[in-house]
């Protein structure tokens, strides 16, 4: 990086010479590729079948964490998107909204694991867009991503495609971004090693797609944690979900966070970890393509789909009873007296 | 009501100590158990050691039910 | 708290399920006080394993629940009339008000901030010297201590931002207004913690029965075997089951340090009404502290949801299903009464964990 600034001013957003710059020390630099250019719009070729196309927007406090920065979050989050409609991430695009004073070596470092989370998933950053917000207008960056992919020709997984008998799988343990996220803000005085779960998993979900093309959802359990996707499943599939409470994985750390604050791992984000619904038959096979893989080695069977209960998540206790999982609501908050 | 968590005591100072639950530590009050040392298993409630403790309750379950039931 | 549930302990954990599962006999009604109890019991399955002959109340051990309408409506005029920083504990902030929530007050530019210990909000005050700020000091004998470690520690700092916003109860006379409610108490493990068994000594002396509890599912299971048990040989009894955490004398560094700062003082439970020296308050010596007396708040009278019959729910003289409004017009997300507004609330946990059907 060769730029004169130490902070990214108003000019860099102003479309002259400063903002030409930035693009050409710090985006081009970083997202090479042909179909990267200096054009309008980024000019692709035509693709075979069925293509799915989704966007994001990410704001997140602290930008850097344990396990990944706000950079690196907004290529997982539209490739893992992606990758739950059995799309293979082709193109994206970022378009970044920065604050006035933002030091240039933090956008630097941000863009810089963009390009390395993109390569690991064999995705091209193709277009892009920054504008630059007067001081306090926005809280240092935010940043949008929208993605393509194609989707493989047999796959069709859906939030409405759960059936009875299916098993429930989850690609890794629970809850650690947004309890890494918790910490990082240190409100409360905690310390633990938690790092955030956040990662690219196409090839995961290819790996399995490809030996198990009839897989028949997956979700990628961010905001409001793998609880909330799983009613949300229930709901659009017209299903109940049965769990078994001790067969979820959670770090022990994470736990102990969670148990000190009163919060339940169930309803805390995950960043790169989905909710995998398959053919029973197919539970043992699709768990070991995914133990072998990195990023997933902790995927474990959860629980089925039941006919039963519809609209709901019940839980199966250590002792044996039944309860509800509770219905996702409201902001979280610590639960002391 | 009393939200509580059993810790193991790590470190000891002046009225407070550090706590370990699985991994996640704090600072928590020390000044209504007395006598605390590294090594002892406590519960904690809004941030401070209510008692010191045994850690396992498997013990406990048996021997009141062995009393029970004789 | 751990789920699992190891091999040696199903043997004892069996025995006690059977124990609850199978009894046969004269209705045993069971009020389980603690509001940490109620969300462990729904939370763990449990009431699905009791014999239909005996019932358990949840009773009045929520402080979020038993904490008037008033107290809301004071620490909202302290936040957005005074100016002042609210520091509390995350249970406190959606409870309404009898206009707004402290929630909705932060919407309205309040600052509201969530702590995890008393001690932590002194630590705020003193970092943020510009700012007034007022600590929600709730919750029974096990937490009224630590209210106590931060004033004491704020008068060591010698800081003059921080003062108590105190509705401090205490359990006893909470004890002996339940008695006819229920045959046998589950007394509350971490107040007990803090008092040592006198207090439940002294209910055996009026003739009332219960167990100390410990809160794992092993734990809460043997108890309530050992209330099944000693229920039939018909006479009171007092079994402390939770003995890891809990001695006869309890922590009398923790009493002397509460007596030092408060005294008893007669106190409002929503539901319950005003009971004599059921609350403790801070003595007139740190006034100072005393937000209600330094911000010279005027007295409150709040207003309750119309319908809403908490009151009963919280005396075990209805069950939530029986309340007009429940799952209707109160529910977690949009709470009327303060049984739906905290996780430990009777109504919350029967709405959440339940089969509502």
């Amino acid at each position: 990086m060769d730029l004169k600034t130490k902070t990214v001013t108003l000019a860099h957003g102003a479309g002259g010479k400063q903002t030409s710059e930035l693009i050409r020390e710090v985006f081009k630099a970083h997202f090479s590729n042909p179909y990267f250019t200096a054009d309008d719009a980024a000019v692709l070729p035509g693709t075979d079948g069925r293509i799915a196309m989704t966007t994001d927007g990410f704001i997140v406090s602290p930008r850097f964490f344990r396990g990944g920065n706000i950079g690196k979050l907004s290529i997982c989050g539209t490739v893992n998107d992606l990758a739950c409609m059995g799309a293979q991430p082709l193109y994206m695009t970022c378009a970044f909204v920065i604050e006035e004073g933002f030091p240039m070596d933090q956008l630097e470092q941000i863009v810089s694991s963009m390009e390395a989370t993109a390569k690991e998933a064999g995705v091209k950053i193709v277009a892009g867009d920054t504008k630059v917000a007067g001081k306090g207008q926005v809280d240092g960056v935010f940043i949008t991503t929208t993605g393509v992919g194609r989707i493989l020709d047999h796959a069709d997984p859906s939030g409405s495609h759960a059936k009875p008998g299916d098993s429930v799988l989850v690609t890794g343990d629970i809850g650690r971004h947004g309890c890494c996220i918790l910490l990082e803000r240190d409100e409360y005085g905690i310390e633990a090693q938690v790092e955030s779960d956040c990662a690219p998993l196409w090839n995961n979900v290819k790996a399995v797609l490809e030996q198990v093309p009839d897989v028949h959802v997956i979700r990628d359990a961010t905001r409001g944690g793998v609880g909330t996707v799983l009613y949300e499943i229930t709901e659009e599939s017209g299903v109940g979900i049965e769990l078994d409470r001790e067969a979820i994985p959670v770090a022990p750390s994470v736990r102990g966070v969670t148990d000190m604050l009163g919060l339940d791992p169930m309803y805390l984000a995950c960043e790169g970890t989905l909710v995998m619904i398959v053919p029973e038959e197919e539970t043992q096979k699709v768990l070991e393509i995914l133990r072998g893989m990195e990023h997933t080695q902790n995927a474990a069977l959860i629980g089925h789909v039941t006919e039963a209960e519809k609209g709901r998540v019940v839980m199966r206790t250590a002792i044996g009873t039944r309860t509800y999982l509770p219905q996702p609501g409201n902001e979280l908050l610590p639960r002391i007296c | 009501m009393c939200v509580g968590l059993s810790a193991r005591v790590v470190r000891v100072s002046e009225g407070s100590a550090l706590v370990d639950a699985s991994g996640a530590r704090r600072q928590v009050s020390a000044q209504l158990v007395p006598d605390l040392e590294p090594g002892d298993y406590v519960m904690v409630h809004a941030g401070a050691a209510i008692a010191k403790i045994t850690e396992d309750d498997t013990k406990q379950a048996d021997d009141l039910m062995e009393e029970l039931l004789v | 708290m751990t789920d699992s549930v190891s091999m040696e302990k199903k043997n004892a954990v069996e025995r006690a399920r059977e124990i609850i599962s199978d009894y046969h006999g004269p209705k045993l009604r069971i009020m389980e006080v603690c509001g940490t109890h109620t969300h462990e019991i729904f939370r763990q399955g449990i009431r699905s394993l009791l014999s239909e002959d005996i019932t358990l109340i949840s009773g009045p051990g929520c402080p979020v629940c038993v904490t008037p309408v008033s107290y809301i409506d004071e620490a909202v005029m302290l936040a957005l009339e005074k100016g002042c920083t609210i520091l509390t504990f995350g249970d406190l902030v959606r409870v309404p008000g009898s206009e707004k929530s402290l929630q909705t007050a932060r919407g309205e530019g309040a600052s509201v901030k969530v702590v995890y210990s008393p001690q932590d909000a002194e630590d705020y005050a003193r970092t943020h010297p510009e700012e007034e700020t007022v600590f929600l000091s709730v919750g029974f004998e096990t937490t009224t201590p630590s209210s106590c470690i931060a004033l004491k520690q704020a008068i060591s700092d010698g800081i003059s931002n921080f003062s108590l916003l105190c509705a401090n109860k205490t359990m006893p006379a909470a004890y002996r207004a339940m008695m006819a409610a229920t045959d046998a108490y589950l007394y509350p493990g971490h107040v007990c913690a803090i008092t040592g068994l006198s207090d439940c000594r002294q209910m055996l002396e009026l003739g009332m029965s219960g167990v100390v509890a410990g809160f794992t599912a092993p734990e809460l299971l043997t108890a309530l075997a050992v209330i099944v048990q000693k229920s039939k040989e018909g006479k009171p009894f007092l079994v402390n089951c939770y003995p890891r955490v809990v001695t006869e004398e309890g922590s009398p560094q923790a009493r002397a340090l509460v007596a030092e700062y408060m005294e008893p003082c007669d106190s409002m439970w929503r539901g319950i009404g005003l009971m004599a020296d059921s609350g403790m308050d801070l003595k007139e010596a740190y006034a100072a502290y005393d937000a209600r007396k330094k911000y010279a708040l005027p007295r409150i009278e709040g207003r309750e949801a119309k319908g809403c019959r908490c009151g009963e729910v919280l005396q075990g003289a209805c069950i939530p299903q029986e309340c007009p409004l429940f799952g209707k017009r109160c529910t977690p997300e949009h709470p009327v009464g303060a049984c739906m507004v905290s996780s430990e609330g009777a109504c919350s946990a029967f709405y959440l964990y339940q089969r509502r059907d």
